[in-house]
């Protein structure tokens, strides 16, 4: 693994594109297939070209060995130069017998002849060197009766190593006593055969993996397009473009799957109309019902406000009746209100109106608006807000009503305590912490904070007139900004509320850029519970 | 002498509550169920504010308010159950200067528009302090006194809110106006305000005082926090 990063590369292309996977994998196999039987074919033609070969050297050399055996043994030669001569002029004949083919000679006296026997010399072709004759070939000659030893040697040639067959036997000379004739077979003729076979073989493979290459891109892309298709198609549909659909010809596995694939788009886009059907019937009964409640709610209050402007002209007994109209009906109103906001959340009509704002504007507005409250429950409230200007884009009536809420709950459970209020910005997030230092709340409680109509105290007095609806608005707000609103407690120690809100809209939230509870808190925070 | 406030409502028992509630507070009240009465009664009545519902059977409140810009700028408060972008922002186009939620109902928020229209309305129509003179914003010149806006030379009819949204931003030429401040200095809204509410009549003043509204020059925008008068 030289190059990790480069087969990591590879290793990756293949992951994703099944057509490259498929050439890829088709031309590795055809081309360890190819080596096999390439591999076989050499063999057989390799051994059957030596065996041919052989069958015809073994029978040359038979007659060489006959006609020189003969042509001693009718001699009559009585003297050793005449031996000799006969000796010498054996080599020539021979050697002219092999035309275009070169074949070496030589006549060795056998090691293991007598002594005192006529020392004559050994003629050999003049061209061929003692060394390419073995001795073991020498040793199972001089053992052998009358029969032929071979060995396959390597000679040298003109243009380097020639392989090369040697066959030797045993040859009576009249005075002379055992003789060794040898011929050496150039086989490079066989050999050039077999490499120009062994070329062929090659070129002939590679052509074929090329082509395989080509034919199983040419069928994979015909396979895949369909599915190509198919995708874009349903990348289409996902994107809203719900009229998309396959062309869907013939009866194949492709044309079936178009098919099924059509039919399934068929179906969804009759729920999705159906789905949006419903929504937009919804959103126009909420609208309706809020309109045709707010107009007779509102005369109810108005009646009320001048029941409860003239309450000294009523009669004493029906003062605190005249009161508590008035306080029930403004509580039934919020109420009202908030009812039917959720219920356009719910019904999903709810468009933010955003616009790129000052953040700490926005904070400042929201505090501004619950100084007479907190004021009134002597809670100071302490702003750390950083020293850059922070634009984000956001609704800020919906922001600051958000604010508002953490705020006036801060101030309700706050215990008169002070409540700290932090600004913090990151390149592309800004967030917002409420921390109040009073009642906190219990791991139980905290699971429940979002939950709509929860209170985490039902006997405690209420002073912001609260319809325990505001957190479930304020989480739908902060999910209309694409934001995070995040709650930390304690029981006795105080709870932290966090507003994190991407700062262009659409934009993600990955990291809020205050922690929770916050690092710079009036007391030391022990441990508490989180519910995001 | 007291105030006519004219009172748009096709709910006849809010019309009524609201009728009555409106005289206990102080006012004198001309109350309109049909659309197709309030021109002509507005026209011999001279209202000095307008309380407009959206929603009418007939005529829409819209289209009213587009017919009484046609002769008269007195103040238009719009009334509405319903505060969707869309219905408010064509009503502020048409000319009405101001809005009020039905609910929740504050009856203190309605005495106060009520309060600050009157007021926008009479300061147009009465003689105003000796120390305010002659404005000059580009090819734009303000006669404080004499209630004069000239565009090169050529007189300019706006209406009082509009008229006090340029003065307020002419009186301080150095100074940036965020649009909460406008709210705040024009209209007299607190903290909740709906600050479409300035960029809409930005945008009604610059249709008439600009040379090109697109680009304009007597009424700048400084972004990311209000607006300005240009450069004299």
């Amino acid at each position: 693994m030289k190059k990790p990063g480069l087969l990591r590369a590879i290793i990756g292309w293949l992951r994703r594109y099944i057509q490259l996977r498929a050439v890829v994998s088709t031309v590795a196999l055809t081309g360890v297939a190819l080596v096999a039987l390439g591999g076989f074919l050499s063999y057989s033609i390799g051994n059957g070209l030596f065996q041919t070969r052989l069958t015809q050297v073994l029978n040359e050399s038979q007659r060489s060995v006959i006609q020189v055996q003969n042509t001693f043994s009718a001699s009559n030669v009585s003297d050793e130069v005449a031996l000799q001569t006969l000796m010498n002029s054996v080599v020539p004949s021979l050697e002219s017998n092999s035309g275009s083919q070169q074949r070496l000679v030589a006549l060795l006296r056998s090691p293991a002849q007598a002594a005192g026997s006529l020392a004559l010399q050994s003629p050999m072709s003049s061209n061929l060197n003692l060394n390419v004759i073995p001795t073991q070939l020498r040793a199972k000659v001089a053992k052998a009766g009358s029969h032929l030893e071979y060995q396959s040697v390597s000679i040298p040639g003109t243009d380097g190593a020639h392989p090369a067959v040697v066959v030797g036997a045993p040859i009576q000379i009249p005075l002379a006593g055992a003789y060794e004739l040898y011929l050496v077979f150039d086989l490079q003729n066989e050999q050039n055969t077999l490499l120009f076979v062994q070329r062929t073989l090659v070129v002939g493979g590679l052509v074929s993996l090329i082509l395989i290459a080509m034919v199983s891109y040419f069928v994979t892309n015909w396979l895949v397009a369909p599915l190509r298709v198919a995708s874009d198609v349903a990348e289409s549909i996902a994107s809203g473009d719900l009229d998309k659909r396959l062309p869907a010809k013939g009866t194949d596995v492709i044309a079936n799957m178009a098919t099924s694939f059509n039919r399934m788009a068929d179906s969804l886009q009759k729920q999705i109309t159906k789905v949006t059907n419903v929504s937009t019937m919804q959103q126009r009964f909420v609208s309706d019902v809020s309109h045709e409640l707010r107009t007779p709610m509102t005369t109810i209050r108005i009646s009320g406000d001048m029941i409860f402007r003239n309450r000294d002209k009523l009669a004493p007994s029906l003062k605190k009746d005249a009161e508590t109209l008035n306080d029930q009906i403004i509580r039934f109103e919020a109420l009202l209100g908030d009812l039917l906001e959720l219920s356009r959340f719910d019904a999903g009509g709810v468009r933010p109106h955003m616009e790129p704002q000052d953040v700490q504007h926005v904070v400042g507005m929201s505090i501004a608006s619950v100084e007479p409250l907190a004021r009134s429950k002597g809670s100071k409230i302490n702003v750390d807000l950083p020293s850059e200007f922070a634009e984000v884009e956001l609704d800020s009536r919906r922001i600051e009503r958000l604010l508002r809420n953490l705020l006036a709950n801060a101030i309700e459970h706050g215990e008169g305590k002070p409540i700290d209020v932090h600004v913090g910005a990151t390149e592309d997030a800004v967030a917002i912490t409420v921390t109040d230092y009073g009642i906190g709340m219990s791991k139980e409680q905290l699971d429940r904070v979002f939950d709509r109509f929860w209170r985490a105290d039902p006997s405690r007095q209420r002073t912001s007139g609260g319809t325990g609806l505001g957190l479930a608005i304020s989480q739908e707000d902060a999910n209309l900004h694409n934001g995070w609103l995040q709650v930390w407690a304690r029981p006795n120690q105080g709870a932290c509320f966090r507003l994190t809100l991407p700062k262009v809209r659409g934009g993600a939230v990955t990291e809020s850029p205050l922690p929770m509870p916050p690092a710079k808190a009036l007391w030391d925070l022990p441990e508490g519970f989180y519910h995001e | 002498m007291t105030n006519k406030i004219m009172l748009v409502e096709d709910d006849e028992a809010l019309r009524t509550q609201l009728e009555r509630w409106l005289t206990d507070s102080g006012y004198q009240v001309i109350a309109v169920g049909d659309g197709s009465q309030v021109v002509d009664l507005f026209k011999s009545e001279s209202p000095n504010v307008v309380l407009m519902d959206i929603q009418l059977p007939g005529r829409s409140g819209i289209e009213l308010v587009r017919d009484i810009r046609e002769f008269a700028g007195t103040p238009i408060i719009m009334v509405t159950a319903r505060s969707e972008a869309e219905v408010m922002d064509e009503a502020f186009e048409a000319g009405a200067d101001d809005y009020f939620e039905k609910s929740p109902w504050e009856p203190e928020k309605l005495l106060a528009r009520i309060k600050n229209s009157l007021r926008v309305q009479q300061r147009s129509a009465e003689p105003v302090e000796a120390d305010s003179g002659v404005l000059k914003i580009g090819s734009v010149t303000v006669d404080i006194l004499g209630h004069e806006v000239r565009k090169n030379g050529e007189k300019v009819s706006l209406t009082p809110y509009e008229f006090k949204l340029l003065t307020t931003l002419a009186e301080k030429p150095k100074m940036v106006f965020s649009r909460e401040q406008l709210l705040k200095d024009v209209w007299n809204h607190s903290y909740q305000g709906d600050t479409r509410l300035v960029n809409v009549h930005i945008q009604r003043l610059r249709s008439k005082i600009e040379d090109d509204p697109d680009n304009p020059t007597v009424v700048v925008t400084v972004r990311g926090i209000g607006y300005k008068a240009g450069l004299n």
